[in-house]
């Protein structure tokens, strides 16, 4: 397969990962450090990974951060290394540490200080962070599938494996998911038989009996977080975002058996092209065939690395030397010896309580030097061509510390599992400690059985498999090698955000001795990889600085996701259209074909304008709202809410949700009605039309719909159930035109014809009539929200664009929201500019509606001392003093001779055809609220101050002759 | 608690259904029942609507410290 590598085409493997496929092809500078650009190759091979992170594909598909050893190699992968310029190999800000000049933790914010930080940010963010973000990016969301099972085994490696097979066995439903893209963990490399088969025989075995089973086997899929029975599970295969999918796991158990990560020990210019984790490089050479070095060193503090060391002399590699830091192991178990024997056979240097000190080399291991701990002059030089280093593992427990899950040190393998678990979730094998294959393997069998059982499986799971593999660990913590104090800024703990010894240090002379606040002032753990090699590392030595344990000093927390996810993954198809619904009216094809202008308001598609009369909203809302006054128009009003109301409490029920009674309604007639909500504010208002004695349609503002229908039920089904009420949102059953102006009368007898012509004419303001017409049903309310003579018809939705032609052709053209907006202003009209939320009717000049004294939802609360307060709103309506000026809405509310204090804000305004002037509706302290009041609109940011004079909030027709005409 | 279980539908995940207030304590006056919900970490009395399923109100009585949903009825007797 062909892939390119910063624009050098390579050959690679099917099966390879970009970072075994470089490193086949002899390529080891994989990338730079972040701070100081020195050269990085390849850690570990996983998530893990700090530095091998690539850059993958052209805009706008870009992925930034991919780590090189989870990127499957695929035809035609275009790569690219990070955090160099210009090239990998001449990277110009790594001379800026030539002469030496490392800087240490808080060196920016110390630094750049005069004359400001602003004055270096530019270049400094220019040399900074990891990877570029792609901007504006196309990459497909993930799916998401949710799952629900008796047991989720989250691993599949030895610990995972045997879970899922008792699990399964057990008769429990199973989905087991593994990160990596085969299942086997370190059985994968170690040298393992499982019930007297070799681990693959066995791990193949395994897999059909799943399969077999039932289970659901789930690969490339990690754990990423999870809580309250809910585990996310992110699926990427091939490693690379875009053909993600997201999995929602609601198992009856958990099983934890993710392993664990193998953290390296800190030595001076341990960052080096060639230093890698023991093993990534074992599994380098048995998954990719891979060799990492012909001359490898080999360094750690544990029993394995012997183990290690022996299959590497079985492949044909002579390790030059393995530096054991312990003193020699106190027994020698069977398996040690014969590694030892075969390290012996083969003339391998094997030194106990030795560490490596430093390695020599710029773009690669050329050395190592190596000393007695107790004598740590006593060094000396030995050639390799790299150095594979195990300071131990730590449990991968992530998933276990969320809902109260508690870190717990455990002193033989110097690291922290999981406990304080809540009942559904369990923790088994590496990720619980156990770093011996038989031991691993039986505690998660033991687990799958237990998990089964308790997720109610009857059956048995038979008996555990017998495993043996590498002796125990018997580890002795070991952070890192002796280094002078100079030394300690090239010992590097957090590759990924070049943190090293010396910063650790200087954090703690600050001050800064909490793991959290050390964690923050130096970067420890910040990265893509969230510290998963160096944030153990870390926090070891910091312990060693302190002279404390590491189980005092503790870890910092960790947090979900996992691994770094696309904001595309975590917004999966909730995004765009799938968002926010907009609906049509019936007649939005009518309006775009005829010049309107729609946009979307309140989860529906409006016309604003047409743009036939003017160039702009503004210009043509001024000759549509003046058409309607001199003429008229027509409106679609089909997005008006609607909910009718049946059954034999039907009345006695609104009476209680309204300010005004609905029973003193007559049939056939309707009310102008406000809603209240239980604190007494304006919640809705709308005209409500008694249809018949056990029947009503209650209309709302746009959009308002659906929360009133809820707050409906709710009164019908807590506070007053078993109400003989029934609620249906009838919104979208009916289109409305409304049908306003002078000449609205007669275009409508001419569109509807002689019979209905007759009954609009006998109709009185707020009547209405229902009939048929054209086959279908259709009511007309004389009513107006532009205090013109006005018609709202409600008609079935097929019935509703040969309506609106009929009228439009018989004179009556067609307006728009911004119209609309003007008209309702002239007349002092409210909308949620004014009903929001925090004005009561009083606030809004409804006593008239008050006096009525109908003990509705919210009155009781109305009865306030703080309601009558001068200082609360009242609505009013403004003029420019000089009749010219523009106000507009936001602007406050000041006297003149107080300019700094409020009194309150504009809520809408338009320009007045009519008035031939600006008016506005504001709320105003009662105080200086009175009609003829001089007082300043001041909007400092648009127009400065403008004088305005406070008038009656209705500022055209208040005796409204015209609607009644 | 990332799902209830709704009486009529079953367990359904938390986004079908809206939280609408923790109930006042018995006998509470009309202000004390708007403005001072007692916040009770333990045991909470509380109106859900499922408003994306079946639309019933429900009662649910939880603990919010833990999670744990002790009892969820419907409320009333609605129709529709
Ligand atoms: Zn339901």
């Amino acid at each position: 397969m062909r892939f390119s590598f910063d624009g050098r085409e390579f050959l690679g493997q099917r099966g390879d990962t970009l970072a075994s496929a470089l490193l086949a092809n002899g390529v080891t500078l994989l990338g730079r450090s972040v701070k100081y650009r020195r050269p990085r190759g390849l850690l570990a091979l996983g998530p893990e990974e700090p530095n091998a992170l690539m850059t993958v594909g052209e805009t706008p598909t870009v992925i930034p951060n991919v780590p090189a050893p989870q990127l499957v190699l695929r035809d035609g992968l275009n790569a690219r290394s990070q955090n160099r310029w210009p090239s990998l190999r001449f990277d110009v800000a790594s001379l800026l540490q030539a002469g030496g000049g490392f800087f240490g933790a808080g060196f920016y914010y110390k630094t750049f200080i005069w004359p400001s930080w602003r004055a270096y940010e530019g270049l400094i963010r220019n040399l900074a962070g990891l990877g570029e973000a792609p901007g504006a990016a196309a990459i497909p969301p993930p799916s998401i599938e949710h799952l629900a099972c008796d047991v989720l085994v989250g691993g599949g490696g030895a610990a995972g494996l045997g879970a899922a097979l008792a699990a399964a066995r057990a008769g429990a439903s199973v989905v087991l998911c593994e990160r990596e893209p085969e299942l086997g963990g370190e059985l994968d490399f170690e040298t393992a038989t499982v019930n007297g088969a070799s681990a693959s025989d066995w791990i193949g075995a395994v897999r059909a009996e799943l399969a077999g089973r039932g289970a659901r086997v789930l690969t490339d899929a990690t754990v990423i977080g999870g809580s309250d029975g809910l585990v996310i599970v992110h699926q990427v295969p091939g490693g690379l975002a875009g053909r993600d999918s997201m999995y929602r796991v609601r198992p009856r158990r958990f099983v934890i058996a993710m392993g664990a990560v193998e953290r390296p020990i800190a030595f001076t210019d341990n960052d080096r092209p060639g230093v890698m984790l023991l093993g990534a490089a074992e599994r380098l050479m048995v998954r990719y065939g891979v060799a990492t070095g012909q001359r490898p060193l080999v360094f750690g503090n544990h029993d394995r690395i012997y183990a290690a060391a022996a299959r590497l002399v079985g492949r044909g590699i002579r390790p030059v030397a393995v530096i054991d830091t312990r003193a020699g192991a106190t027994t020698e178990s069977a398996a040690l010896a014969r590694h030892r024997s075969v390290l012996e056979r083969a003339g391998v240097l094997c030194l106990a309580a030795h560490a490596v000190l430093s390695v020599d080399g710029r773009g690669g291991v050329r050395a190592a030097t190596v000393a007695p701990l107790r004598t740590p002059g006593a060094a000396r030089r030995i050639e390799c061509d790299c150095v594979l280093v195990s300071g131990g593992w730590s449990p991968s427990v992530h998933a276990g510390l969320h809902e109260g899950g508690e870190r717990r040190y455990l002193e033989g393998n110097g690291a922290f599992i999981a406990a304080s678990q809540p009942e559904w979730r369990l923790c088994a094998g590496a990720a619980n400690g156990a770093l011996e294959l038989a031991a691993a393997l039986a505690e998660g069998f033991a687990a799958g059985e237990r998990a089964a059982r308790e997720a109610g499986a009857a059956q048995g799971a038979g008996p555990v498999p017998v495993a043996s593999g590498d002796p125990e660990p018997r580890l002795v913590p070991f952070w890192r090698s002796p280094a002078s104090i100079a030394a300690e800024k090239r010992q590097f703990v957090d590759l990924q955000n070049d943190v090293t010894v010396a910063d650790l240090r200087q954090a703690l002379a600050e001050g800064f001795v909490d793991i959290e606040h050390v964690k923050r002032y130096t970067t420890l753990g910040v990265g893509t990889e969230q510290g998963r090699t160096g944030g153990a590392l870390g926090a070891g030595i910091l312990a060693e600085l302190k002279g404390e344990t590491l189980g005092s000093v503790g870890a910092s927390r960790t947090r979900p996701p996992y691994h770094p996810l696309t904001l595309a993954a975590i917004v999966g198809h909730r995004a765009g259209q799938q968002l926010r619904v907009l609906r049509r009216t019936p007649l939005h094809e009518w309006h775009e074909a005829n010049g309107g202008v729609l946009e979307p308001a309140e989860f529906w598609m409006r016309t604003r304008y047409y743009r036939a009369n003017g160039i702009d909203a503004f210009a043509a809302g001024i000759v549509e709202a003046d058409r309607v006054r001199k003429h008229g128009g027509v409106v679609d009003g089909s997005t008006l809410g609607k909910i009718e109301v049946a059954g034999a409490d039907a009345a006695r029920y609104l009476d209680r949700l309204y300010l005004s009674k609905a029973s003193t309604i007559k049939v056939g007639r309707s009310k102008y009605m406000v809603n209240l909500r239980e604190d007494g504010m304006v919640l809705d208002d709308g005209i409500v039309l008694r249809l018949a004695e056990d029947r009503f349609l209650a209309t709302t503002g746009s959009g308002h719909a659906e929360h009133m229908l809820a707050h409906f039920e709710r009164y019908r089904d807590t506070e007053w159930s078993g109400a003989e009420v029934a609620l249906a949102n009838v919104t979208e059953a009916w289109g409305v035109i409304v049908a306003a102006g002078p000449a609205s009368r007669a275009a409508l007898g001419a569109a509807l014809g002689p019979e209905w012509t007759a009954r609009i004419g006998q109709l009185a303001h707020m009547e209405f009539a229902d009939g048929m017409h054209g086959g279908a049903e259709l009511r007309v309310l004389r009513a107006s929200f532009s205090g013109e003579l006005a018609f709202e018809l409600h008609c079935r939705p097929g019935l509703t664009v040969g309506l609106w032609q009929g009228l439009v052709e018989a004179g009556l053209p067609p307006y728009g929201l911004e119209a609309l907006d003007i008209l309702r202003v002239e007349k002092g009209y409210l909308v949620g500019s004014e009903m929001n939320g925090q004005t009561t009717p009083g606030d809004l000049g409804m006593d008239g509606l008050l006096k009525l004294g109908n003990p509705c939802v919210g009155v009781a609360l109305l009865d306030r001392p703080a309601f009558r307060e001068p200082s609360r709103p009242k609505l009013v309506g403004l003029k420019a003093t000089d009749g010219k000026a523009v106000i507009l809405g936001g602007a406050q509310i000041t006297r003149a001779s107080a300019p700094s204090r409020s009194l309150g804000y504009i809520t809408s305004s338009a320009y007045s055809p009519a008035l031939g002037e600006w008016i506005a509706l504001a709320l105003v302290a009662r105080s200086d609220a009175a009609e003829g009041m001089n007082l300043v609109a001041r909007d400092p940011l648009r127009g400065g101050d403008v004088p305005v004079r406070v008038t009656a909030p209705v500022h055209f027709d208040p005796g409204a002759e015209r609607m009644k005409s | 608690m990332n799902r209830l279980v709704c009486p009529f539908c079953g367990a359904r995940e938390l986004e079908e259904f809206l939280f609408h207030k923790t109930l006042p304590e018995a006998g509470a006056s009309e202000y004390s029942a708007v403005y001072e919900r007692t916040n009770r970490l333990d045991d909470s009395l509380e109106h859900w609507q499922h408003v994306h399923g079946c639309r019933a109100w429900l009662e649910v009585r939880r603990n919010p410290s833990s999670g744990d949903v002790l009892e969820i009825r419907m409320i009333g007797g609605g129709r529709n």
